[in-house]
């Protein structure tokens, strides 16, 4: 009957039904929140704030400085230390895996290297990161690297791997060398793979970034919520927690988008 | 072909070899590299066997590995209960998942690193901030994958067994179940992986034993050798783990390993 009425209302479509049972089923789990903190205090803040302290919260960590900083200084320094790692690890990533679809020798000899980052989850990472680096901001940018390194490099080397023989064959012919067929033919044609490690890259290393900044550093969102955990304050760690979230789906939109910009040809092939 | 592949073997191995002789030669006694940032493969080998034997901070290296199993095995068996029941019913009744994925999506991209302090502010850090973690680590890549095994059966099979006058829950007992099997172990490696990663962090974070808490310590306390230990365990561990899961697909579903075979 539910959706008798909906329909009723002009909602035809399963997407538009999903949508408004997805905003009902969020109202009842927000009006859930508010019940049992401010209306009827069932859970004690100290374990669970109310949505109002939590926004309170943020406006807070906006305008007054937390552990020296306010809300977007923390965020650049996690942006900074993010960026570092994901560069190093394309710059590196992208030549790496290309090499090892071009040259199998290249491969055999640099796999054992590679599998070591590949398989030893990053985190574990961040003692060793920690002993060669101290609180830096190349410890952090080691994780993330490690963290986005992998991908790069598979999805560079399947890319360069599924180029049609005849296109390089035809180059060839052509008269063109090995290095420009590299450059002018495998490159272009592997792009969108490439372009698919660098998105999965990206997202890994915003992931190990937390990681690392939960155990090391004085500044960045990993460390307020750290630090929220320190001063028993669940509505700085909500804070954190929903920053995080945000701008994660923030970059993951923003690389998805920019496809079309980066490898025009792609939109013609799909 | 197979004069080939026992040349692609010996290749590996030869690499190995050379890089282990590269990392001796490194680390050597006055070499370039000061063996208290990255010890020798010897000092490694040989702390290894110690602390096989002897406790390090509190437990023998076995024992810290059955801690870090333990932790990393219930939290990833109690998301498969979950997520996989929960998945498939998501797949089946429209309106569940309607209900439901908008709550899911919106916690899905929070890192699941991110919920640890909240955990241990929650919980204590005893081991069920930890299994938590693990939990809802491992969580995603079971429901996401349980709903694509439903959603990727063949048309074909459920207007079959509709024919043939199968009802709705036979169908999806013995279609939709049986088919979406393969689908499912590679769920399962995929919680896996996400949830051993986890747990290293969880453990670095809040732990009284287990490899996490080893590595931290040895960091601390620059024990380099049994830092890198740490590691290896870490690493070799998670192979043989993603490794069972692919056996247990030849004895779950061999159809789908012989089909991955053919092509």
């Amino acid at each position: 009957m539910i959706e008798r009425r909906l329909e009723r209302m002009g909602v035809m479509t399963d997407r538009g039904k999903a949508a408004a049972y997805g905003i009902f089923s969020l109202s009842v789990l927000l009006a859930l929140w508010i019940c049992a903190t401010s209306l009827f205090q069932w859970i004690e803040p100290r374990v669970l704030p109310s949505p109002a302290q939590v926004i309170r919260q943020f406006a807070w960590i906006i305008t007054e400085p937390f552990s020296g900083l306010r809300l977007p200084g923390h965020i650049l320094f996690s942006l900074e230390r993010w960026g570092w790692g994901v560069l190093t690890a394309g710059l590196v990533g992208i030549p790496v895996g290309v090499f090892f679809a071009w040259n199998p020798w290249f491969k055999t000899f640099l796999n054992p290297v590679f599998e070591l980052i590949h398989f030893i989850p990053p985190f574990a990472y961040i003692p060793l990161a920690v002993l060669w680096f101290g609180a830096s901001t190349a410890t952090q940018a080691m994780v993330v690297f490690v963290a986005a390194f992998p991908a790069i490099v598979i999805n560079s080397q399947l890319g360069v791997a599924q180029v049609q023989k005849i296109y390089i064959d035809a180059a060839r012919v052509f008269g063109a060398s090995p290095f420009r067929t590299l450059c002018r033919v495998v490159l272009p044609a592997a792009a969108p793979s490439i372009y698919t490690g660098l998105r999965i890259a990206i997202s890994n290393g915003w992931m190990a970034l937390v990681g690392a900044e939960l155990v090391v550093g004085k500044v960045g969102l990993g460390f307020m919520i750290a630090q929220g955990q320190e001063n028993a304050s669940v509505a700085t760690i909500f804070v954190g927690v929903i920053t995080i979230g945000c701008l994660g789906v923030l970059i993951d939109t923003l690389v998805q988008r920019s496809e079309r910009y980066v490898l025009p040809w792609r939109r013609v092939a799909s | 072909m197979g004069q080939s592949r026992t040349l692609q073997v010996a290749a590996g191995l030869g690499a190995i070899l050379a890089w282990i002789i590269i990392w001796a030669w490194l680390t050597r006694p006055g070499g370039p590299v000061p063996t208290l940032y990255f010890p020798a493969p010897d000092d490694v080998w040989a702390k290894f066997v110690r602390m096989w034997q002897r406790p390090y901070i509190g437990s023998t290296l076995p024992d810290h590995i059955l801690a870090s199993l333990y932790i990393v095995l219930t939290g990833w068996g109690l998301a498969a209960l979950v997520g996989i029941p929960l998945g498939i019913a998501m797949a089946w009744w429209k309106r569940l998942k309607w209900i439901v994925f908008p709550t899911f999506q919106l916690i899905r991209p929070v890192p699941p690193l991110a919920w640890i302090p909240l955990t241990i502010l929650w919980l204590g850090i005893g081991d069920s901030a930890r299994i938590s973690v693990v939990f809802i680590a491992a969580l995603v890549p079971w429901l996401m994958n349980s709903m694509l095994a439903v959603y990727s059966v063949d048309r074909l099979l459920l207007d079959a067994a509709r024919t043939l006058g199968a009802n709705d829950r036979q169908i999806l007992a013995r279609v939709v179940c049986r088919t979406a099997l393969p689908t499912l172990v590679a769920a399962a490696r995929m919680a896996l992986g996400n949830a051993w990663s986890t747990l290293v962090a969880a453990e670095i974070l809040a732990a009284t034993a287990g490899l996490g808490y080893v590595a931290v310590n040895a960091s601390q306390l620059l024990d380099t050798d049994v830092l890198l230990v740490a590691m290896f365990m870490i690493g070799i561990l998670g192979i043989c783990m993603t490794g069972l899961i692919g056996l247990t697909q030849n004895w779950l579903a061999p159809w789908s390993v012989l089909g991955a075979r053919r092509d």
